[in-house]
């Protein structure tokens, strides 16, 4: 009991218990905000009030799909804008597997627009359900993440969520140049951004010293070459197999998106390997500073082989996860298996194994770059 | 020939040749995996099938595939495996609930365009089954870290054996802390590279940061990386506690027999 007392006391400096009352103030202030932000925004937003469920029908659709529609009756409150505190007719049609549209409940807060033909000013307002406001839940789950991280991590979760947030601004940086300079092309972009991100990342978390040298230097040789490789086979192959049709979301060239997808997607694993290879490397020479060259290359692999394999599959699930309600969408109208899986799959699948050849070839790349660097401090010595 | 295949054969050359018959067994783990998603994703077209469980047994089979038929069964491989479904099965309530309340589930207006010729009536709960997404896209992230940890607790557990379960635990949890930053890190830019194209896109068409925020694809994919990096976070005092549990047990019984 006593030191449990004690661990509290001495975790209760004044720093600690400041840093925490500023960050409750913060969670607090921000969930207030998002809560009442309505005024902010232009759309008409409208809380939902009341719900009444009109109509209830099983459907039979194409190809013998069962499903339940149903029909709502939404009276809701408008939140902001000239018509601000009035009363708002709505209808929802949702289905119940909610491929689009779903249930609402009182409560939920919907972007609308107000129909404007009324002929007399006493009619009831109806309008249209548009969207829904989503940005409460957006910062609760960050908040929750937040929270989560320093409580398991500490000072090095605090460094995670601070590289993240970098990355994150960064990234959006980058993409504004490109639209403002696309002459500079989306991939030289890219690749500047590749540098900035290891540089950010591998510093803030491994601090300035040979060992995040020696990673960054193998991170940038992997990367590049991984890219190298697969511009080359889709060169050669004159990209065979990759269907581009389904690549949503496009306003420019297919291909080079999907090659500056390739390289930030397979950044942060590829960064995952090289820090990994050196820091090993760089702890079996601090361990024991006359070890040979051959034994650090041999422990090095065995390192490597040992995370081969669970590293490739973090990229793997990653990508191919996301195609699953897509293909589900396809398979239930009755697509051909092959068809789907080649619509929605082949450049998932070209993503993943870019990325895992650019993890493999890290491994050697890593080995060699962390080795260079202790032959060098070793001369120096 | 396909881009595809020409992929595939360079990186099975180079696991191959760098990591030799664990190089192979990495490389068939990944077919396999594959094969489990795809069988899954058939049974998920079944209307009396639930995505959440379904999703809670393909997660287990692609860890035992990860894990065993990669690292052989042993101590440490045991541990990692029984933290991961403990953390899958956590998330995915959670997972679950939140999809429900924030309404992310299904496809947004802007891909509504191109799908304008599937029927949307499928019967087949989209909640669940955008819950089971996020859950299958952190799976590889959750098991990596749960062997990161747990073997090299074996490896401190055995050049020191004095130590008790506690310490045991807050070494765990100290490995576990180093590589949180990379760990996130992985998940950040491989979600980030699969979502550049939308990105372009919002930038493009000029939303307003409203717009981008409130809108279901946006939501949909930044709950998925807090998600992943949750699941990342979960899983190493789980481990760590479920490992330093294991070997101190281990020890002692196998003390008790000599």
């Amino acid at each position: 009991m006593d030191s449990v007392l004690e661990m509290i006391r001495k975790k209760l400096t004044y720093k600690y218990v400041l840093a925490v009352a500023l960050l409750a103030l913060l969670v607090a202030c921000s969930m207030y905000f998002v809560h009442h932000n309505y005024s902010f925004y232009d759309r008409p937003i409208a809380k939902v009030l009341e719900t009444n469920q009109v109509a209830n029908k099983e459907v039979t659709a194409e190809h013998g799909n069962k499903d339940k529609v149903f029909t709502q009756e939404i009276l809701a409150e408008i939140m902001n804008g000239e018509k601000k505190g009035q009363q708002l007719h709505l209808t929802n049609e949702y289905s119940a597997s909610a491929t689009y549209s779903q249930a609402y409940r009182p409560g939920n807060d919907l972007f609308v627009s107000i129909d404007t033909d009324h002929a007399n000013e006493n009619a009831k307002l109806t309008g249209t359900i548009l969207d829904v406001k989503r940005d409460k839940y957006i910062l609760l789950v960050a908040w929750v993440f937040v929270f989560i991280l320093l409580v398991v991590g500490k000072k090095q979760g605090l460094y995670s969520v601070l590289s993240l947030a970098i990355n994150a601004v960064l990234i959006s940086y980058a993409l504004d140049m490109y639209i403002q300079y696309a002459n500079f092309g989306l991939l030289l972009m890219c690749a500047c951004s590749v540098v900035l991100f290891t540089l950010t990342s591998l510093l803030l978390v491994n601090g300035f010293n040979q060992k995040t040298y020696a990673a960054v230097a193998a991170t940038l040789l992997g990367t590049l070459t991984s890219l190298l490789i697969t511009y080359l086979v889709m060169w050669i192959t004159a990209e065979k197999g990759l269907r581009y049709e389904e690549m949503g979301f496009l306003t420019r060239p297919p291909q080079m998106v999907f090659m500056a997808g390739i390289l930030i997607g397979s950044l942060g694993a590829v960064m995952d390997v090289a820090i990994t290879m050196s820091s090993s490397i760089f702890g079996l020479y601090e361990k024991n500073a006359d070890i040979t060259v051959k034994a650090l290359k041999t422990s090095g692999m065995e390192i490597g082989k040992d995370i081969m394999g669970t590293m490739t599959n973090i990229l793997f699930f990653a990508y191919i996860s996301g195609s699953i309600p897509t293909m589900i969408l396809y398979l239930k109208n009755e697509y051909p298996v092959s068809y789907t899986f080649s619509m929605n799959l082949s450049l998932e699948l070209a993503r993943a194994l870019a990325g895992g050849i650019g993890i493999v070839l890290t491994i050697p790349i890593g080995l060699y770059t962390a080795i260079f660097f202790i032959n060098r401090k070793r001369a120096k010595s | 020939m396909n881009t595809l295949v020409w992929l595939a054969v360079i990186l099975f050359l180079l696991m191959i040749g760098i990591g030799g018959k664990k190089g192979a067994r990495s490389f068939f783990a990944i077919m396999l995996n594959f094969g489990v998603l795809i069988i899954i994703l058939f049974m998920m077209l079944g209307r009396d099938n639930d995505p959440v469980i379904l999703t809670i047994v393909a997660s287990t089979l692609i860890s035992c595939i990860t894990l065993f038929f990669i690292n052989k069964v042993n101590i440490t491989t045991k541990t990692a495996f029984v933290s991961t479904v403990i953390t899958i099965v956590l998330l995915i309530f959670f997972i679950v609930y939140l999809t429900d309340r924030s309404m992310i589930q299904g496809f947004s207006e802007e891909e509504m365009g191109e799908l304008y010729v599937f029927t949307m009536h499928i019967g087949v709960d989209f909640v669940k089954i955008a819950a089971s997404v996020i859950i299958m896209s952190t799976i590889g992230a959750i098991t990596d870290v749960a062997i990161s940890i747990s073997s090299p607790m074996r490896e401190i557990f055995y050049h020191n054996p004095s130590m008790n379960r506690k310490e045991l635990f807050f070494s765990g949890l100290s490995i576990g802390r180093d590589i949180l930053g990379t760990n996130t890190n992985t998940v950040f830019f491989a979600f980030m590279g699969g979502y550049l194209a939308l990105l372009i896109w919002y930038k493009d068409l000029a939303y307003s940061l409203g717009e981008i925020i409130n809108s279901k694809v946006f939501a949909e994919e930044m709950i998925g990386i807090l998600c992943a990096g949750m699941g990342v976070a979960i899983v190493i005092p789980i481990t760590a506690w479920i490992t330093a549990l294991a070997l101190v047990r281990t020890k002692k019984k196998s003390g008790a027999t000599q």
